[in-house]
Order: C-alpha cells, then sequence, then structure tokens
C-alpha cells in the first residue's frame, strides 16, 4: 500500500464519563461477563401453567404481571436509577415462550438452524469473559455467548420443554407448514440462504410508546380511566365482547407493572437502612420515594420523570422478546420536566443521561444464534433528536444538547442515537451532532424528516401535524410514529444476491442444489432482467403470506398487551395491537438486502454482452460460475462497466428500475393487519452471511465476498469517483416510497476536523437531504487503526464503531464484519 | 479546447474553502525534489507501474511494441525512458490486475466544466467550489482560461494553486475568473531557489506583486522541508517578503514522503529518502513564529 509511511490519525473527539460515578458505570459494564437469566420466563411459564383455559389477552396479562410483581428487584451499587431488566449487569432473558424450538435443538445438541453455520459471531470483550468464566467456575453457556448457572440450566431445560409445543413458533409452524401451499419455497428459502432465519425467535419491535401519556397521566389514572370504559360499556355487537377481555387485560397488566415498580422502592427503603455512609443512605432514600410515585402518579420533576420513563420503558421491554424496540423522542418528552425543575443543573441531567445509557446498553438479548449474529447482540434502541414538532417549527432544544454531551462522555453502543435533519435546526445543536460522530462511535445517524413525512402523508392519509408530532426512529433505520403505530414486526430479509445465483443456474441453487424457480436460460437483456424479476416476485410473495400465517399465530400466543395500553388508540378502540388497535397499522414492511450488486450485475450483462458484444451471455454466466478463475481479463472488463455509486446513469437508471419494481411488488400484498405490505430496505449485518452463501456475481464481486450493504451504499471498492458521486447517485431515488433506507459513508478524521471539517459534513448531509434522500451516517476512522486493532484488540476495549444501522464494540465482532468495515471504501484525501 | 490532466477528486476540503472539487492539471515547470505528485511534473501521458499488483503473468512484456518491458528471473524490468504511453496502450489493456495504468488524460474544457458543475449543490451548502491545482496550471494557460470562465458563467467559486511561474499575460487573463490564489513560495534566495527548484525565483515574487496590486484574494503556501526551505533565513526571507508585499495569510505544508512510491512507480528518482518527517511540535514552532509576526498561520 503505498500510505503506509503516514502517521496514524486518531479521533479528534475522545470525550470521557462526566463523574466518577459514570465512570465506574462504564467500567463495571465493560468488565462484567454476559448472563442470561431465566427469572421472568420461570414466573412467566409458572403462571402460563396455571391460566390454562384463561382468555388470550387476559392470560397474556395475567402471565406478565405475576412475572412482573415477583421479579428481584436489584439495584446495583451507586445506582441512582431503579430499574433492571435482569438481575445482572449484561443479562438476557431467554423468551422460551416465543420460540423454545432453538434453545431446545442448542441443548439436545441437534443441528442449528441451516443458517446458523453462516453466521459468526463475536469473540472478544464480554463475550471472551463469560467463555473464561465457564471453564473456570463450571458455569453453563447458552448460545454460544451467555453464562448460566449448572441449576438454573437445568430449570431453563424445563421451562423449554413446557414451551415446545405452546410457543408462538411451534403455534406458527402449525398454522402455515400445514396450511401454506409454498410452505416448501420457504424452507427451501433458508437452506439456500435466500432468507434470513426464522425470525420468531426476536419478532418484536421496532415499536415505540406514547410515554407522554403513561408519565402525564400516571399508571393510576390510565387504570381508573380503563375501569371507567368497562362501566360505561355497552355491546351492540357480538365480537365486541373482546373490548372486555383487553380492558380487564390491560388493568391486569398495568397492577402488575405497579408492583414492580413498588418492589424497588421497598428495596431502596431496605438498603438504605443498612446503609452506613450518609450521602448513599439520603440517595437511597430518595429512590425509594421517587420509585413509590413514579410511574403510578405523574412525575413532579425532571428525576421523577427520568424514572417513569426508565420503568415504563422497561415494563414494555419485558414483555415481549424485541428488537428495536424504541425510547424515541426523548428530549421532546422529558424538555418540559427539564425546563420546568428549577432544582435541577445541567450536569445533573447529562450525568443522569449517562447512567440511562449504560442501562440500556446493559440489556441483552438471546435468540437463535442466526438473529444474534445478524444483530451482533445491539438491540437497536433508537433515540432521535431535533426535527421538526407539530407546527414545523425546530424542536431541538437544551435537552437534545444534553443528551449528545453524555453521549459524547460515555460512547456506549446503545442507545441508537439519531438525529431527526430538518433545515430549521439550530446550527449550534448540529455542529454538537458533528462533533459526536466526530468520536468515532457512529452515531449520530442523520434521517431526513420531511423525507418520512412524506412517506407517511402518501400512506397512511393522518393529519400533518400528528405525523411530525410523533414521527420517529423504531429500531435500526426504520422511521414510524410513536405511540401510534404497530411494531414493525416483519419476516426478515430477502438476499437479492442470491437471486442472481439463481438466475445465473436457470433457477437452481448452485451450492445446494435446490431448484427454486421455472428454468430459463434468458437470451437477451431483458430476459435476464424479467427472470430476476419473476424469481424476486416469489421470493417476496411467498415470504409475506408465510409471514402472514405465523401472525396468526402471534394473537394467539404472544400479544403485547402492556406495550398496547400505550399505542393509541388501543385503549380508546378497545383492542390490542393484534386487533388493529394501532392507528397505524401500515408499519409492516418486507425488507431486502443487495440490490446494489443485482443493478451492477445487470449493467455488466448489458454492457459485455450485448451493447459491446465482448462475449456471449454464455461465456459470461460461465466465467461467473467458475469464480472468474481463468476469466481475469474478462473480469477486469467487468469491473471496468459503471458500478452504483459514481452517478453514471447507464447503471443507476437501472437500479431505479429495479427500486420501482420492488416497491410495487412489496405492496401489492395485504399484512396480516389488512393493510398493504411497505416497502423497505436495509442491512444490519446481513451482507456478511448473505455475500457468504453466494456464488461469484456478474458485476466482478468474488464467491463468498459480503454484498453491498444497506439500499444505496456501493460495493466496497467500486465508487471511484468520491463521496458526492455516491450521493448525486443515492439522490436520484425516491426515498419517499421506502419506510426505512441506508447509505454508509466513512470518513478519514483529516477529511473531517476541525469546525470547519464539520461544517462541510453538514453541508454534504444538508445537499443530500435537500433532494430528498433519507439516511446517512458515518465512520470517522482511520482504517489503518481498525487494522491495528485486529492485531491489538487489547489495545481497544471501548472501540466503538459503525456496522450498518448500529454501532457495535470493535473487539465484539466477528472477523468477517470486522475485515467488511475496513474494507467500506474511506473517503479521505 | 482539450487539456491534460492528471486527477479529479470531489469533497476535497483542504484547498480553499467548504466542499471543492480538486482539479490537477499536468505539466510543471518546476522540478522540486519534495513534490508529492511528481507524475504531473511533466506534461504528457506516463505510464504508471505498481509492482506489488503486478503478477509477473508476463502478459505485458509479450504486448510491449518499444521493448521497454522485459521479463528475467520472474521480474518484469521496465525501462520508464524507452516507453512512450504509447497510443496502442497494449501493455495496460495485456494486464489483468491493474498493475500498469497510464498518468494523464486529455480532457476537453466542456466536459471538464461539466463535471465540475455536478457537485454544485454542496458548493452552495458549504461556499466551497473548484479549485485548480496540479502540476502548474498556468502551464495550460489558455485551457485554464477557458474552463476558469464556464465556472464563473455557473457562479463556481474558483481558486488557483500556483507555484507562481507564468508569463505575466496569463496570469492576467485569469486574474477576472479567480476568486482565490493558492501562492507557492518556496525560497527566497535567488541561488538557493535556482538550485533546489530548477527556476529563478524572480519572476515568481514578481507574479505575485502583480497579484497583489490587482487586489487578488491570496493565501501563501509554504512547504516546511527540512535543511531546505526551514532554514532560519529564509524562513525569516518569506516573511518579510508577505510584509512588502502586504499579504498576511499564510499556510505550511510540513515535508511528507506520501508521494513516495509514486516516484518508483513512475520510474523516477526520488532525492529525498535521507529526510525525517516533522514532529508536530516542530510544526507548532513554525506557526507560532509566523503568528507571533501577525500572520494569520494554518497548518495544512
Amino acid at each position: 500500500m503505498n500510505v503506509h509511511h503516514e502517521p496514524m490519525e486518531g479521533r479528534e473527539i475522545l470525550g470521557a464519563p462526566s463523574n466518577s460515578r459514570t465512570s465506574f458505570f462504564k467500567g463495571r459494564y465493560l468488565d462484567s461477563p454476559l448472563m442470561v437469566d431465566i427469572e421472568y420466563i420461570k414466573y412467566l411459564t409458572e403462571s402460563h401453567r396455571v391460566t390454562d383455559g384463561t382468555e388470550v389477552l387476559e392470560r397474556r396479562a395475567a402471565d406478565h404481571a405475576y412475572a412482573l410483581s415477583r421479579l428481584t428487584p436489584v439495584i446495583h451499587d451507586h445506582d441512582t436509577l431503579a430499574g433492571n431488566k435482569t438481575r445482572f449487569i449484561r443479562g438476557a432473558i431467554p423468551y422460551a415462550n416465543y420460540a423454545a424450538e432453538p434453545f431446545l435443538r442448542e441443548m439436545r445438541k441437534e443441528e442449528q438452524d441451516a443458517q446458523s453455520q453462516h453466521m459468526e459471531q463475536g469473540k472478544g470483550g464480554g463475550i471472551r469473559k463469560a467463555l473464561l468464566e465457564a471453564e473456570q467456575n463450571g458455569l453453563r453457556l447458552i448460545s454460544g455467548k451467555f453464562l448460566i448457572s449448572k441449576d438454573e440450566y437445568e430449570q431453563f431445560k424445563e421451562i423449554c420443554t413446557y414451551w415446545e409445543d405452546k410457543c408462538f413458533m411451534a403455534q406458527g409452524n402449525l398454522l402455515w407448514k400445514n396450511h401454506f401451499r409454498n410452505a416448501s419455497f420457504i424452507e427451501d428459502g433458508w437452506k439456500i440462504g435466500l432468507y434470513t432465519a426464522p425470525h420468531e425467535p426476536c419478532p418484536e419491535g421496532r415499536l415505540i410508546l406514547d410515554f407522554e401519556t403513561a408519565l402525564a397521566s400516571g399508571f393510576n389514572q390510565v387504570i381508573r380511566e380503563t375501569e371507567e370504559k368497562i362501566r360505561a360499556f355497552q355491546p351492540e355487537d357480538i365480537t365486541e365482547g373482546a373490548k372486555i377481555n383487553f380492558w380487564k387485560a390491560a388493568i391486569t397488566v398495568l397492577k402488575g407493572a405497579i408492583v414492580f415498580a413498588e418492589n424497588y422502592a421497598a428495596e431502596a427503603e431496605h438498603l438504605a437502612e443498612s446503609e452506613s455512609d450518609p450521602a448513599r443512605k439520603a440517595e437511597l432514600m430518595r429512590m425509594a420515594e421517587i420509585c413509590s410515585r413514579v410511574p403510578m402518579e405523574p412525575p413532579r420533576n425532571f428525576r421523577e420523570a427520568v424514572q417513569s420513563f426508565w420503568f415504563t420503558y422497561l415494563l414494555g421491554h419485558l414483555e415481549g422478546s424485541h428488537l428495536g424496540y424504541s425510547p424515541g423522542k426523548l428530549d421532546q418528552l422529558l424538555y418540559p420536566y427539564y425546563k420546568n425543575d428549577p432544582n435541577l443543573t445541567r450536569s445533573e441531567a447529562i450525568s443522569l443521561f449517562e447512567e440511562l445509557f449504560v442501562k440500556m446498553t446493559q440489556i441483552e438479548y438471546i435468540a437463535s444464534m442466526s438473529w444474534q449474529g445478524l444483530g451482533h447482540g445491539n438491540l437497536y434502541q433508537n433515540l432521535i433528536l431535533g426535527g421538526v414538532d407539530e407546527k414545523g417549527e425546530r424542536a431541538d432544544n437544551e435537552v437534545s444538547m444534553a443528551i449528545l454531551q453524555a453521549q459524547i462522555n460515555m460512547q456506549m453502543t446503545q442507545p441508537t442515537l439519531s438525529v431527526w435533519w430538518d433545515e430549521k435546526l439550530d446550527s449550534e445543536f448540529l455542529l454538537k451532532a458533528s462533533e459526536c460522530v466526530k468520536t468515532g462511535v457512529g452515531y449520530p445517524a442523520f434521517f431526513n424528516q420531511p423525507t418520512y413525512v412524506q412517506h407517511e402523508l402518501k400512506t397512511s392519509g393522518l393529519p400533518l401535524a400528528t405525523i411530525r408530532k410523533h414521527s420517529a426512529i423504531g429500531g435500526c433505520t426504520e422511521p414510524t410514529l410513536q405511540g401510534m403505530a404497530y411494531g414493525i414486526v416483519q419476516a426478515g430479509f430477502v438476499n437479492h444476491g442470491k437471486i442472481i445465483d439463481l438466475v445465473l443456474n436457470e433457477g437452481v441453487d448452485p451450492v445446494t442444489g435446490i431448484r427454486m424457480a421455472k428454468p430459463r436460460k434468458p437470451g437477451t437483456f431483458d430476459e435476464v432482467r424479467s427472470y430476476y424479476l419473476e424469481i424476486m416476485q416469489a421470493a417476496v410473495r411467498n415470504w409475506q403470506q408465510y409471514w402472514n400465517y405465523v401472525m396468526i399465530a402471534h394473537r394467539n400466543t404472544v400479544p403485547l398487551v402492556f406495550c398496547s395500553v400505550f399505542v393509541n388508540n388501543c385503549l380508546e378502540r378497545g383492542k390490542c395491537m393484534d386487533d388493529g388497535g394501532a392507528l397505524l397499522n401500515q408499519s409492516i414492511t418486507t425488507l431486502s438486502s443487495g440490490m446494489v450488486n443485482v443493478a451492477n450485475s445487470l449493467a455488466v450483462i448489458r454492457k459485455l454482452c450485448f451493447d459491446d458484444k465482448v462475449c456471449s451471455i454464455d461465456e459470461l454466466f460461465k466465467a461467473v460460475r467458475e469464480n472468474w478463475q481463468g476469466h481475469e481479463g474478462l473480469r477486469k472488463k467487468a469491473l471496468a462497466v459503471p458500478h452504483w455509486g459514481n452517478d453514471d446513469d447507464y447503471v443507476d437508471d437501472i437500479f431505479l428500475d429495479l427500486f420501482d419494481e420492488y416497491c410495487d411488488w412489496v405492496s401489492g400484498q395485504n399484512n396480516y393487519l389488512g393493510k398493504p405490505y411497505d416497502p423497505s430496505m436495509l442491512a444490519i449485518s446481513t451482507p456478511v452471511p448473505f455475500g457468504k452463501v453466494c456464488n461469484a456475481f456478474p458485476d466482478g464481486r468474488l464467491k463468498g465476498e459480503p454484498l453491498a450493504d444497506g439500499v444505496t451504499s456501493p460495493f466496497p471498492g467500486t465508487d471511484v469517483c468520491g463521496p458526492t458521486a455516491v450521493i448525486r447517485s443515492s439522490m436520484k431515488v425516491d426515498h419517499t416510497r421506502i419506510r426505512g433506507g441506508l447509505l454508509n459513508l466513512k470518513f478519514h478524521p483529516s477529511a473531517l476536523k476541525g469546525v470547519s471539517g464539520s461544517k462541510n459534513m453538514l453541508a454534504l448531509i444538508k445537499t443530500y437531504f435537500e433532494k430528498p434522500g433519507f439516511h446517512v451516517q458515518f465512520n470517522v476512522v482511520d482504517s489503518r487503526m481498525l487494522l491495528d486493532a485486529q492485531v491489538h484488540p487489547e489495545n481497544y476495549r471501548d472501540l466503538v464503531v459503525r456496522v450498518a444501522g448500529f454501532s457495535a464494540y470493535w473487539v465484539e465482532m466477528s472477523k468477517s464484519l470486522q475485515d467488511q468495515v475496513i474494507w467500506r471504501t474511506e473517503h479521505s484525501l | 479546447m482539450d487539456g491534460t490532466i492528471l486527477n479529479i477528486q470531489n469533497y476535497a476540503v483542504h484547498d480553499g474553502p467548504g466542499i471543492r472539487t480538486l482539479v490537477f492539471l499536468k505539466g510543471c515547470p518546476l522540478r522540486c525534489a519534495w513534490c508529492c505528485n511528481p507524475e504531473s511534473q511533466s506534461a504528457g501521458a506516463q505510464l504508471r507501474y505498481i509492482s506489488f499488483r503486478c503478477k509477473t503473468c508476463m502478459a505485458c512484456v509479450e504486448h510491449c511494441p518499444t521493448g521497454s518491458v522485459s521479463a528475467g528471473n520472474g521480474e518484469v524490468r521496465r525501462i520508464f525512458d524507452e516507453c512512450n504511453a504509447c497510443s496502442g496502450k497494449n501493455c495496460i489493456d495485456a494486464c489483468n490486475y491493474d498493475a500498469v495504468s497510464v498518468s494523464g488524460r486529455e480532457i476537453s474544457s466542456d466536459e471538464l466544466i461539466k463535471i465540475i458543475a455536478r457537485d454544485i449543490p454542496f458548493y452552495r451548502n458549504s461556499g466551497g467550489g473548484v479549485t485548480f491545482s496540479g502540476g502548474e496550471p498556468l502551464m495550460q494557460g489558455a485551457f485554464l482560461l477557458e474552463v476558469l470562465q464556464g465556472c464563473k458563467k455557473l457562479d463556481i467559486h474558483t481558486t488557483v494553486e500556483t507555484c507562481g511561474w507564468s508569463d505575466r499575460k496569463t496570469l492576467h487573463n485569469i486574474l477576472p475568473f479567480t476568486n482565490l490564489f493558492l501562492y507557492d513560495l518556496k525560497i527566497i534566495d535567488p541561488g538557493q531557489h535556482l538550485c533546489h527548484t530548477g527556476q529563478p525565483v524572480d519572476p515568481i515574487i514578481g507574479n505575485l506583486k502583480f497579484i497583489a496590486s490587482e487586489n487578488a484574494d491570496i493565501i501563501i503556501r509554504f512547504p516546511l522541508i527540512p535543511g531546505i526551505t526551514d532554514t532560519a533565513q529564509n524562513v525569516k526571507n518569506i516573511a518579510e517578503t508577505m510584509n512588502v508585499i502586504k499579504l498576511n495569510r499564510i499556510c505550511l505544508e510540513p515535508y511528507h514522503s506520501l508521494g513516495r512510491e509514486k516516484y518508483d512507480e513512475h520510474g523516477m528518482e526520488y532525492g529525498l529518502d535521507h529526510v525525517v518527517q516533522y514532529e508536530h511540535s516542530q510544526v507548532i514552532a513554525f506557526r507560532d513564529y509566523f503568528q507571533e509576526l501577525g500572520f494569520q498561520c494554518e497548518i495544512a
């Protein structure tokens, strides 16, 4: 390489916890192993064993409430915020009620699902710690990285056996495997890597509750109002009976939630009694007082508001197996309490956010190995700042600034911090946001609010003011309406790359020999394109229909009652979310990744085989099938054909055509709530496992290499015209058509240095968003630093980098994902 | 008309304000030993050979019409002087591993303006524009003028980075279409300048005085080269010259060896292998010197 003389450039902004307490929290987190905590599922199961015969919603509420009121209230040393999802610092709940099968298979030493052999998990950091402790202390491991005691392991095995035929996944399987006519297409799709693994182990999420109402009313008031609804109810239709079930369930679950908070109050009081340090004693007494007030009654000050939010948030988090369950617009929620608290200092608020962020990062999830690998342990708890209010005025405020400062100080992987961009935002706020980006942590990502508003106006028909006020990001990059929408509960991803394999091999998967489509031998460009579309359409449609079957079982096994209470207008309508209680039900998406490789491949086919007649289509396909070996000359010509990301219409037009075809086709099928499926494209870490199962492509990509990531990020190494050309290509896409999208840009620190560097970055965002783009995020790292971090992970324990819709600790990422991040084109000078 | 360029970079942020497109024009009258774009010195196209990509498949040897490439001991040997970067580009086509390429290509002023114009929205939002560098852009004066005029028609901010070695007329012509000059001053002592750059310094200082008298916006760029330009006397001379011409802004460019490999790749000799890069504190000391004299001084 011709740059090895250059000294390594570090991160411009470093940041450190603002005080010794939060510094302790971060250190404690980094030193803790990953644990699995079966307490919640144990109590839930205990209840479920005796609630048989109860109506589904009421049973679900009773089980959740039973568990909530019995969970051990753990207050760790120095904590000032009460409430944890598990008893451990880094703990995960194994939701066997969602999917017992993957756990059982592991415990029975059976083979994991087909995808998991292509997945790779990280091996450093807390994961390494867990592996070491397992060895030393005779503990057991679940899902490759979580510790559990031998006794609890046995208990858990029994719990899983109980759920084996009752869990959501088993009940869903009964439906679709027996009744869906194309069931074999789905199963074959998994075998060949056309789809991500079954999503049932962690389907919930991309959901944001109406915390505003939860705080302002308090749980007691919500219970009173619901009781009033039951009293005033006059049925006029036989189906309305379910309303009473839901309302009763709501009251049950809220009462359980109150006990959960009260248990923390009692624990704080108990700890205070035996505390010898007067300062800590006072803190514990204050905690006890706060926990006996919120979330039952409205908060009276900022600290109570944060505590009330955190309890409400946790209670929803506990209920389901979530990925992407999000806090949403926390700066908007907390600003009134911040502004009206005469005793609060800015540094106290920042410290509280620092503590909150550690708590959010401490939540782990355990699911199938495949999904753990895909999500890389990240929970995608998206916290979005700024944007505009219902009147269209800028909404960034002092709390937005405090949150940014807290993240600059802490650099935790959670929350997934985002900014709603709007041209009205304050420049000081935007500069603070870019300062945060320059820590290298990858947060915040920037999202264009007007683009999403357009999308929602077109699809939901809700009023502009409502959309503006509630728009937030649920999960990594999927926009939704906070407190008003059903979660974005989709089946998983379709692998466009695998479709290229099928097109090149007459409908047969070259790796497994499984036939997925009618045999065709395309002879013209149009025939190639239509063959691709034919297979894409089958892949998408079957995926959607399969998922509609699965979600029938969701309603019958794991409907979210607590969460429904805080999604409008479930209580008003007397319907939980699964019965269509939410105002927005078009939030279910169909996801895919790898379309850039398809567009590049089609461009190469058109150029080499038809425009320039360099080779025949048979010759090209043969070279690709042979992984280009012995065809280096032809591969060189393929790579010279314009690729996506260089603002070249030759290939960009092909991408736009495919994009439109995909969007039109996706929304042609209704979801299980009666609304059209919403097209979406993102990536998480799918490009790595999806690429692993694919042969070489006509675009010059070699067998096994990762796919292009995100929606509009170029394939690594093929964007040769610089970052503005990448953005100009991306600008051509109508981002208002999809729910979610992704553009990764990686910059060398020198390109963004200083205030002028920040301003240039903001100008780049503004230019992209004026068009309008939807999302852009930055990795500001020196690739040589990352290479060094591969060799000396011990020096980079706290290095966080942006992977896709999330950031992760470098040392906990798999080697292949690390390589991919390094490989992404680094824009520097 | 057509010109010869080396490269176009977008999102350039170190050569003028805001987000810029940076155009490297080929050809330079100076021969500075520390040049980090050695392939920009000669006016015509040049062959580039990146040896670590070479798989010694010998395809280039078979396809070379001049015999300037030969094989021996499993190695490819190139005689750059005998290679004329032939129009057939035989060895480039033959190479499957991107080990051979050509530095420099012809482009019409219209096409170049079109490429520059693509980033107008980025310029507008960042206060950026286009910067012409090189090489010495004034070597292709007529071409540069056409492109500058085209850019001004589109209201694009223009910057010219120059070593100042040019006939007065060319400089006079581009003045109305140039918003900012990044003007290199290397060595003030005439003998030393001639020795290290191959050209006399007087015309350079004369041209600088001329554009200053025409009220051009100027930032001086001063390459800090250990033992060559960084002597106490020369640094003092630079400051005095700027004082005389009433210039206030200076940007220090500390020596680096990033262009080192490119010498080998183009079959050129590098004369500064013995030179050690500065410690950051040394560069700061130079900056402080200029700042204490009242100059606005930055480090590149």
